[in-house]
């Protein structure tokens, strides 16, 4: 068990290396500063929405809606915007409670007549894909009017000025690692037992590396793109919900022993529904910003994204039954998708091509996750 | 059959199945140790034990579910060694199992459960014609009125174990084993049930029948085994044997000393009562303590609109007192508890009060604050958050404890609490970040204990407790409800094991098909009573 983890998380890395290789020989473009900041802000949209899909597929549930009710979610807000006139920040706002509303009563449905969610997700798909198509009754809309910026447009077109990246990293290493040091000081103060320091301060070096050159790599281009700070503040709540509150231990429990959660006293119902809510929200952020990142909402927006983001939290080492899984494999996972997807795109590989690839990954990771139940 | 030179020598030649010094151990346990035992041609022999006492292992032997190789001793079929590997291997040589849990498959009809993976064909195809006539034709042999066309899922539980029977006769089955057939049966469709064994018998069919009912056992056997604590300890001739015999080969072991001396809110006041004027034996009856948890003529059904299970049970515990309850499979035991801390029925009528205030919409997660705490039966499968670490696990009930607002988890505040419990509690593992699901039984236990415990309850639900461990790690277990209530909680124990029921219980109530069947005080109890007062003798009732 040990040794399988060990190996996967290194498998995780080299296959990274390994396309990001292959994609670079192929294409130098793909290294370069424009594609990979590109690639960032694919990789925030497909990460934000894993992140959401992570926390149902710990508690042993699926959500295959997301993809419809992302170009649902883009669609009002889009239509809201161009059709209706209304100030962006309003617009999103609204858009965002539909999605929060949508996404609760869909929880409820799922626990309340204990239907599985396989089946009322699907059927969200459908009613969703339809409602998207009503809501912009099959033409395109753009998010802003007559070329001008707002808040919708501005989400996958604003970049920070470099020396506001640069300060930003440091910020957060900086408060990265005082809370380090803090629960290190914490977890000694009770005699409780802490990584050692050699590795510890290797962690860090490569903390402090990777965020600093990522920066350095997009302030290149244009900048660092504001849904890295989106996919950033999301991935730290998820973080934060599944490793430091009782919501997320439930989430863990329940999907590992749904009965023994129940008769724990835990609240099972209750979680769920926060799952699909918090679903909810990640559709609503990754919706707005694959959306911006069209420039406008079309029919084909958010098509087949379910399975990008199932295929992310499954490469990331999530347990499609439940009960296993972390914040820092789905991020990996996403990226993994990612830099397949893009640099797909980058080489003009046909759409036929590109299906059947994305299926492949999808089937390879779940194969993956049937082994290491064994 | 007996024409076979073979099956003469050494055995009488009626002899179709015997067992020989058979012994099967799993870890930490030894299920059957050297029982021996034969079934002859046409006779209906009747396994009789505690619950434990080995008949479910001996049938799965016999049956080829615990393979040739993984006991010691020998199966011998009309004096032949045989090896069974398989279910297959001991149904080709004529050995049918019927258990609970029924073989059949509800949405299909009846004639092709009959003749499930061995349907009559024409080329490829499957011949329902000859397939409906002849299963027809079986159950006309039966006596049995069912169309064979019907689903399964339409007929009542009785006819469904007619049609495993009906199967298993059609497959040439010489022996039949029959475990419980009666449990869940009617008192009519008992008498059906009966009629059709005694008409195999007359047919030189064997049968082993296995059952909790000793009037059905004195109405159908020719012969009687007892096992106890995995050995057959005598075999008897139904026409010379008394209930009161069999009963006493049942229970018949000494009580052991495993059973700590325990402190007890009532014991000193029995003490007392031999010598102190009545007058101030008022003031020092533990009565005057409220009771923690009590119950008054509490109904139960199993779901919405049936009738209730449980019936007009009242009982009390105070604080320091052990309740016991006893009786035998299906009696209730496990659905009383699991109904008290809301996971289990429909309550039909009755109240019941924990800490004097009434509890009416009871859940687990209410119970837990009330104060009112399960450790359940089935660890794996209700307990244990299996692929999760030992401190997950005991600190899964009581995470209110270390949430700081908002509602961040205070995780060293968490890890000493689990280490605490991890040390008293001696979890045998290296840390508490081991694996729950890689540990043995008696430190899952100990897991399962453990997570109640930290809750901080008033009242503790113990299902079988001891079930599956092993005597050292029991021992700890019977000390630990020792320190619950020397703690002033109440503790109220189920558990199949008697000598343990009597050991550790202040006060032991037996349940007998959802009732009380008894209710006894320390000094009245006797393996024999509450053995009666479980079977709550058909005769009685």
């Amino acid at each position: 068990m040990k040794a399988r983890v060990s190996f996967q998380n290194l498998a995780m890395p080299l296959a990274l290396i390994g396309i990001g290789a292959f994609f670079a020989l192929q294409e130098p473009a793909f290294l370069g500063s424009r594609n990979l900041t590109q690639l960032i802000v694919e990789f925030s949209i497909i990460g934000t929405l894993a992140l959401g899909m992570f926390m149902i597929l710990l508690t042993g549930q699926i959500d295959l809606s997301v993809g419809s009710g992302v170009g649902l979610v883009g669609g009002i807000a889009a239509v809201l915007v161009f059709q209706q006139g209304w100030p962006a920040p309003a617009a999103l706002l609204a858009a965002f409670a539909a999605a929060v509303i949508l996404w609760t009563l869909m929880g409820t449905l799922v626990v309340r007549q204990r239907i599985p969610s396989f089946i009322i997700t699907l059927g969200g798909l459908l009613i969703f894909k339809g409602l998207f198509w009503l809501v912009i009754q099959n033409s395109t809309i753009p998010v802003s009017r007559g070329d001008q910026d707002n808040l919708y447009s501005l989400l996958t077109t604003y970049y920070l000025p470099g020396s506001i990246g640069r300060a930003l990293a440091v910020g957060i290493i900086a408060a990265l690692g005082v809370l380090a040091w803090r629960s290190r000081a914490a977890r000694r103060a009770h005699g409780l037992p802490v990584r050692p320091a050699g590795r510890e301060s290797a962690r860090w070096v490569a903390l402090v590396v990777g965020v600093i050159g990522l920066v350095e790599v997009c302030n290149q281009f244009r900048g660092v793109p504001l849904t890295l700070l989106i996919l950033a503040a999301t991935a730290g709540a998820v973080y934060f919900l599944t490793r430091h509150t009782p919501f997320g231990r439930y989430l863990y429990a329940i999907g590992g022993n749904e009965e023994a959660a129940a008769l724990s006293g835990i609240p099972v119902n209750r979680v769920l529904i926060g799952a699909y809510l918090l679903m909810g929200i990640a559709v609503a952020l990754t919706g707005f910003m694959t959306t911006a990142y069209s420039g406008s909402s079309t029919t084909t927006v958010g098509d087949l994204m379910e399975l990008d983001a199932i295929a992310a939290c499954v490469i990331g080492g999530t347990a499609l039954r439940g009960g296993r899984g972390s914040v820092g494999g789905v991020i990996f996972g996403a990226l993994i998708m990612t830099a397949l997807l893009n640099g797909m795109t980058l080489l003009a590989v046909s759409p036929e091509i590109k299906f059947i690839a994305r299926g492949g990954v999808l089937t390879l990771a779940v194969w993956m996750d049937v082994k290491l139940r064994k | 059959m007996s024409a076979d030179p073979q099956s003469a020598i050494g055995n009488r030649p009626s002899e179709i199945l015997s067992a020989h010094a058979l012994t099967k151990r799993f870890p930490g346990v030894v299920a059957l140790s050297g029982v021996a035992f034969d079934l002859r041609a046409g006779e209906i022999h009747a396994l009789c034990g505690e619950n434990g006492a080995g008949k479910s292992t001996l049938i799965k032997l016999l049956a080829g579910i615990h393979p040739h190789g993984s006991y010691e001793g020998e199966l011998r079929v009309e004096g032949r060694p045989v090896a069974f590997q398989s279910i297959r291997d001991a149904e080709a040589a004529g050995i049918a199992v019927i258990t609970q849990e029924f073989a059949l498959i509800d949405e299909l009809s009846v004639a092709e459960n009959i003749f499930l993976g061995r349907a009559p064909r024409r080329g490829w195809r499957v011949d329902w014609l000859e397939m409906h006539r002849r299963a027809a034709a079986l159950l006309a042999d039966f006596g049995l009125s069912i169309p064979p066309e019907v689903p399964v899922r339409t007929l009542g539980i009785g006819q469904k174990q007619l049609i495993e029977i009906v199967r298993a006769m059609d497959k040439h089955s010489r022996v039949l084993v029959l475990d419980e057939p009666t449990a869940a049966l009617t008192g009519q469709e008992v008498v059906v049930l009966l009629d059709h064994l005694r008409r195999l018998r007359a047919q030189g069919t064997a049968c082993i029948y296995i059952s909790h009912k000793l009037d059905e056992v004195f109405a159908l056997a020719d012969r009687i085994t007892v096992l106890r604590d995995g050995a057959s300890i005598v075999t008897l001739d139904r026409a010379s044997a008394t209930v009161g015999a069999v009963i006493k080969h049942m229970v018949g072991r000494e009580i052991t000393d495993l059973f700590p001396k325990r402190w007890s809110a009532l014991s000193p006041t029995r003490f007392q009562d031999e010598r102190t004027p009545s007058s101030q034996r008022l003031e020092d009856k533990p009565l005057h303590l409220e009771p923690l948890l009590a119950v008054h003529a509490l109904n139960v059904a199993r779901a919405h609109g049936e009738p209730p299970f449980l019936r007009d049970l009242s009982f009390e515990v105070r604080p320091g007192e052990v309740l016991g309850f006893g009786g035998l499979m299906g009696a209730g035991r496990t659905e009383l508890l699991m109904h008290l801390f809301g996971a289990w029925g429909r309550r039909t009528g009755g109240t019941v009060l924990v800490r004097g205030a009434a509890y009416d919409d009871a859940s687990p997660r209410t119970s837990i604050t009330r104060g009112l705490v399960l450790a359940t039966e089935d660890r794996r499968r209700y307990g244990l958050v299996l692929p999760q670490s030992i401190g997950f696990n005991l600190s899964l009930s009581s995470l209110a404890q270390f949430t700081r607002p908002p509602a961040r988890l205070d995780q060293p505040a968490e890890h000493r609490r689990n280490q605490q419990l991890f040390d008293a509690l001696r979890i045998k593992a290296p840390d508490q970040d081991a694996r729950a699901g890689g540990l043995s039984g008696g430190n899952q236990q100990k897991v399962v204990l453990g997570k109640a415990l930290m809750t901080e309850p008033a009242v503790v639900m113990l299902d079988e407790p001891t079930r599956g461990i092993d005597v050292g790690a029991k021992l700890e277990v019977y000390e630990l409800v020792n320190q619950l209530t020397r703690d002033g909680r109440a503790v109220i124990l189920v558990s199949s094991e008697l000598p343990e029921l009597m050991g550790m219980s202040d006060r032991i109530i037996m349940l007998s098909h959802g009732r009380i069947g008894g209710e006894f005080t320390r000094g009245e109890f006797s393996p024999e009573k509450l053995l009666a007062a479980a079977m709550g003798r058909r005769e009685a009732a």
